[in-house]
C-alpha cells in the first residue's frame, strides 16, 4: 500500500507539471483589489474557496467518479466530466481546468497504462468530453487501489498546495508563511473530505457568489501573472 | 408528484408572425393573464400571477412552458416573489421550459424576497434547440424580517440547467445559507445586499459582443459590481452585486436594450407594472 500512496503523491506534488501554477481561481482579482494581502486574508479566502466551491465541484466529482469507476459505469464518468465543465461558469477557470485536465492526462499516460485514460483521451480528441484534473486523478487513484476517501483528501491537498505556492508568488508571502498555511489548513482539508462523503449529486456545483464573481472579473484584471 | 399548490402549462406557437397560446392550463395558486403585445413584433408578453400573494410553508409550484418554432415570448411576474416563513417544509418551484427552433424567450421574473426563516428551492430546466434564444434573469434580495435584519431567511437555492440537443450545456447552482455562511463577507456578498444573475444563450453572441457589453458597465462605481463571462456554448452569464433591486434592473435593462437594438432594431418597451 505504501508504494501506491507514494505513486499518488507524485500527482499531488506542486511540481507535477499540469499547469496549476498559472491558475489562481480568482485569487488574483482579490489581490489586485487589495482584499487579500497577507497570510490572514489569504487563509480566509482559502477556507471560503475550499468550503464554498472546491468541495461541491472537484471534491464531490472525485467521490462520484470513484463510485462510478467501481461500478464500471463509464457513462456516468463522462457525465461528470461534462457537469464539472459546464457548472464552471467563469470562462478562464473552465478553460483552465480543461487544459490542466488534458495536460495531466498526457502526463499520467506516460506513466501508467490504464485503459480508461486512453478512452478519456479519445473522447477529448473527439470533443465528446472536456477533460478535468479531478477525473484524471481519480482514474489513477482508483487504478492504484487507493481508497475513495484517501483519493479525495489527496486531491484536495494537491489543489491547495499549488494554490499556496501561487499565493506565495502572487501576494507575495514568505516561503515559511506559505508552509505555515499548508500546515494550518490540513485539519480543514480532513474535515472537508469528511463532508464530501456526506454530499450527494444534488449538491453538485454549488458556488458562493463572491468567489464566482472574482473568477469572472479576472478576465478584465489589467496586470496579471495568472491565467485565471 | 401530483400534489402541486399551483400548476401552469402554456404552449405557444407562431401564427403568421404573431405568437399565440396553443393551449393554456392553470390550476390552484398560479395564473397567467391574457397576453399583451407591446409592439408589432408579434412577441407575446405574459404576466404570471400568484393570487395568494406569496408562497407559504410547503407550497409546490410547477410551470411548463413550451415555445414552438419561431414563437416569441416575454414572460414575467406581476410583482416580487415572496416566500413567507416555512416552519416545516421548504417551498419549491419547478419550471420546465422547452424552446424549439428559432423560438425566443425572455424570462424576467421579479425579485425574490425570502422572509425570516424561509426555505426556498427553485429549479429551472431549459431544453432548447441550438437556433433558439434564451434570456433569463433573477434577483435575490436580502429578504425581509420584522426587525429589518438582512439575510434572515434559512436557505435560498436556485438551480438552472440548460440542455441543448439533450446535452447539458449550462449548470448554475447557488445555495445561500446565512446561518452557516458569512453572507456579508469575503467570497459571499462582499458588503452588497442584492444579487442579480442573467443568462443569455444565442448563436449570435461572440467576443466583440461581449466587449460591447463590458462598455455598458462602469468599473469604478461603488453602486454595483459585475462579473461577466462567456458560456461553453454561444452565450454569456452575468452576476451583479448591488444594494438595491433597481440598480440591478438598470443593468439588465441596458443589456436588454443593447440586445434588442443589435438583433431586432426593436424599440425597448417597459415592463413596469406599477
Amino acid at each position: 500500500m505504501d508504494e501506491k500512496i507514494l505513486a499518488l503523491f507524485q500527482l499531488c506534488d506542486s511540481n507535477f507539471p499540469t499547469g496549476a501554477f498559472s491558475h489562481s481561481y480568482g485569487l488574483e482579482s482579490y489581490i489586485q483589489e487589495n482584499k487579500v494581502h497577507n497570510t490572514e486574508t489569504f487563509t480566509q479566502w482559502l477556507k471560503v474557496y475550499i468550503h464554498e466551491q472546491l468541495i461541491y465541484s472537484d471534491g464531490l466529482a472525485v467521490l462520484l467518479t470513484y463510485q462510478a469507476l467501481e461500478r464500471e459505469d463509464f457513462q456516468k464518468v463522462w457525465k461528470l466530466d461534462r457537469l464539472l465543465t459546464v457548472q464552471n461558469l467563469p470562462r478562464e477557470t473552465r478553460e483552465g481546468c480543461m487544459r490542466m485536465g488534458e495536460r495531466m492526462l498526457e502526463l499520467v499516460q506516460a506513466l501508467y497504462d490504464i485503459p480508461i485514460l486512453t478512452a478519456y483521451r479519445k473522447r477529448i480528441e473527439n470533443k465528446q468530453s472536456f477533460g478535468h484534473p479531478a477525473i484524471v486523478f481519480t482514474m489513477v487513484a482508483h487504478d492504484l487501489n487507493v481508497s475513495n476517501s484517501d483519493a479525495i483528501l489527496f486531491y484536495l491537498y494537491s489543489v491547495v498546495s499549488s494554490m499556496v505556492q501561487n499565493a506565495v508568488r502572487g501576494i507575495p508571502l514568505g516561503q515559511t508563511a506559505g508552509q505555515k498555511v499548508i500546515r494550518a489548513i490540513q485539519p480543514v482539508l480532513v474535515k472537508a473530505a469528511e463532508l464530501i462523503q456526506q454530499l450527494n449529486e444534488e449538491d453538485f456545483g454549488i458556488v458562493s457568489p463572491g468567489i464566482e464573481l472574482s473568477q469572472m472579473r479576472h478576465e478584465r484584471v489589467n496586470i496579471r501573472i495568472f491565467m485565471s | 408528484m401530483g400534489d402541486w399548490t399551483g400548476v401552469l402549462h402554456l404552449n405557444a406557437e407562431d401564427r403568421k408572425g404573431k405568437t399565440v397560446a396553443k393551449n393554456v392550463y392553470f390550476q390552484g395558486a398560479f395564473k397567467v393573464m391574457r397576453p399583451i403585445y407591446h409592439d408589432d413584433s408579434g412577441r407575446a408578453c405574459y404576466y404570471l400571477l400568484n393570487p395568494g400573494g406569496g408562497y407559504l410553508d410547503g407550497d409546490r409550484y410547477q410551470m411548463k412552458i413550451s415555445l414552438a418554432e419561431n414563437a416569441k415570448m416575454t414572460l414575467t411576474t406581476q410583482g416580487a416573489t415572496k416566500v413567507y416563513k416555512t416552519p416545516t417544509h421548504f417551498v419549491y418551484q419547478e419550471s420546465e421550459i422547452s424552446l424549439q427552433a428559432g423560438s425566443y424567450l425572455e424570462y424576467f421574473p421579479d425579485q425574490l424576497i425570502a422572509y425570516q426563516n424561509a426555505h426556498y428551492k427553485q429549479k429551472n430546466v431549459f431544453r432548447m434547440d441550438p437556433t433558439a434564444t434564451l434570456l433569463y434573469t433573477d434577483i435575490i434580495t436580502p429578504g425581509w424580517s420584522p426587525k429589518g435584519e438582512r439575510f434572515s431567511y434559512k436557505t435560498v437555492q436556485l438551480l438552472n440547467e440548460i440542455y441543448m440537443d439533450d446535452e447539458l450545456v449550462v449548470y448554475d447552482h447557488l445555495k445561500l445559507n446565512p446561518a452557516v455562511q458569512n453572507l456579508p463577507g469575503l467570497g459571499f456578498m462582499e458588503g452588497f445586499t442584492h444579487l442579480g444573475s442573467m443568462i443569455v444563450v444565442d448563436q449570435k453572441i461572440n467576443n466583440p459582443f461581449l466587449d460591447q457589453l463590458y462598455s455598458l458597465i462602469d468599473e469604478n462605481t461603488f453602486d454595483y459590481k459585475v462579473g461577466l463571462s462567456s458560456l461553453q456554448v454561444p452565450g454569456f452569464t452575468i452576476r451583479i452585486f448591488a444594494n438595491s433591486t433597481q440598480n440591478i434592473e438598470k443593468i439588465f435593462l441596458s443589456i436588454h436594450r443593447l440586445i434588442s437594438d443589435e438583433w431586432f432594431q426593436a424599440k425597448q418597451y417597459s415592463l413596469r407594472k406599477y
